[in-house]
């Protein structure tokens, strides 16, 4: 699994955002995400992946595909899971 | 220590950035054990965030509009407990149209909505609160104000709301008083929360706090202000009670910033 993969399934789970409604171009504001919401999906992310994204992290995320940069350079990559 | 053995009630964590997360993390390293409330969508991540505490603490779902809410919050703490030492009320919400520069322009409904959940909410939260305060022989109740003396940039409606709160504590403070609770405030100065990110224009008086603020200001410290908090929950301000401690660098105390003299 990817580390897209992986936010998507976050999104998912924790915010209800139908995985088809997701492209690794896709802003949180096109899915109605609010600051709040990104709190929420850097506490999923930590209990998904085991590293912390802060609070001034989650507020400069604009797409899905920052998140995702976000994670890599936390040294995220392919898991086998 | 300071806090020990103190039971407390701290509302109003979201994240690690809100002052009341200051407050639950120092009570706990002084002693204290303590409860969090948080409701709503943001009541699964006060339960993430709890688990950063030194001690992971319990969260009790509690939306201060509604008195069924309260009763069932009183019940949980006496069942726990029962009795309390403190309660921390670190609340308040105002819908978009309240703030932001609109505020000739807000609806009553608006209005009505800040003023319910900023400013009663502290009154009702201290009478669900006080027989479990009493049954410890006393307690203290802190909230977080921001200075309501001045009009601010963007602040509108929730400005109107925090100083009807200021009244509100001298009034709670009066017929709380013959049970020995203390009810006090707490004005910060502003700081990097998300009830702060909410607020169009809040960055304009963030830039010039710390220059005008005789000790300077850290907007992304709430310590400072978690410390005082801690101070007035403990037994060390026994005759402290319907009073506001400004925590803000001291810049409430000066007209204009010191930086251009000399």
């Amino acid at each position: 699994m990817t580390v897209y993969d992986r936010v998507v399934t976050i999104l998912n789970d924790r915010l209800g955002v139908p995985a088809e409604d997701v492209s690794p171009e896709t802003t949180f504001e096109q899915l109605d995400l609010d600051s709040l919401d990104l709190v929420e999906f850097a506490l999923g992310a930590e209990e998904s992946f085991g590293v912390r994204i802060s609070d001034d992290e989650a507020e400069g995320l604009r797409s899905v595909g920052d998140a995702v940069a976000l994670l890599e350079s936390k040294g995220l990559g392919v898991t086998q899971a | 220590m300071l806090l020990e053995n103190k039971r407390l009630l701290v509302t109003g964590v979201l994240t690690e950035a809100s002052i009341a997360f200051s407050v639950a993390r120092l009570a706990q390293e002084a002693g204290a054990e303590v409860v969090l409330s948080g409701f709503g969508r943001g009541l699964r991540i006060t339960q993430g965030i709890a688990k950063r505490l030194p001690t992971e603490a319990d969260v009790i779902e509690l939306d201060v509009t509604k008195p069924d809410d309260l009763a069932a919050a009183a019940a949980d703490i006496d069942s726990r407990w029962g009795a309390l030492d403190g309660v921390v009320h670190a609340i308040g919400f105002a819908p978009a149209g309240a703030l932001g520069g609109r505020f000739m322009q807000t609806s009553w409904e608006d209005v009505a909505t800040t003023l319910q959940v900023s400013t009663y909410s502290f009154a009702a939260l201290a009478a669900a609160m006080a027989p479990l305060l009493k049954q410890a022989g006393g307690g203290s109740i802190v909230g977080l104000d921001f200075d309501a003396s001045v009009a601010w940039p963007g602040y509108d409606w929730m400005g109107v709301a925090k100083a009807g709160l200021e009244s509100c504590c001298r009034y709670v403070a009066r017929d709380l008083g013959p049970q020995n609770i203390r009810v006090n405030l707490v004005a910060a100065g502003p700081l990097r929360t998300m009830a702060a990110k909410a607020i169009d224009g809040f960055s304009r008086f963030e830039d010039e706090w710390a220059p005008r603020a005789p000790l300077g200001w850290n907007v992304h410290d709430a310590e400072p202000v978690g410390r005082v908090v801690c101070a007035l929950l403990s037994d060390w301000t026994p005759a402290v009670t319907g009073e506001i401690v400004h925590v803000d660098g001291g810049a409430h105390a000066v007209g204009t910033g010191a930086a251009t003299e000399g």
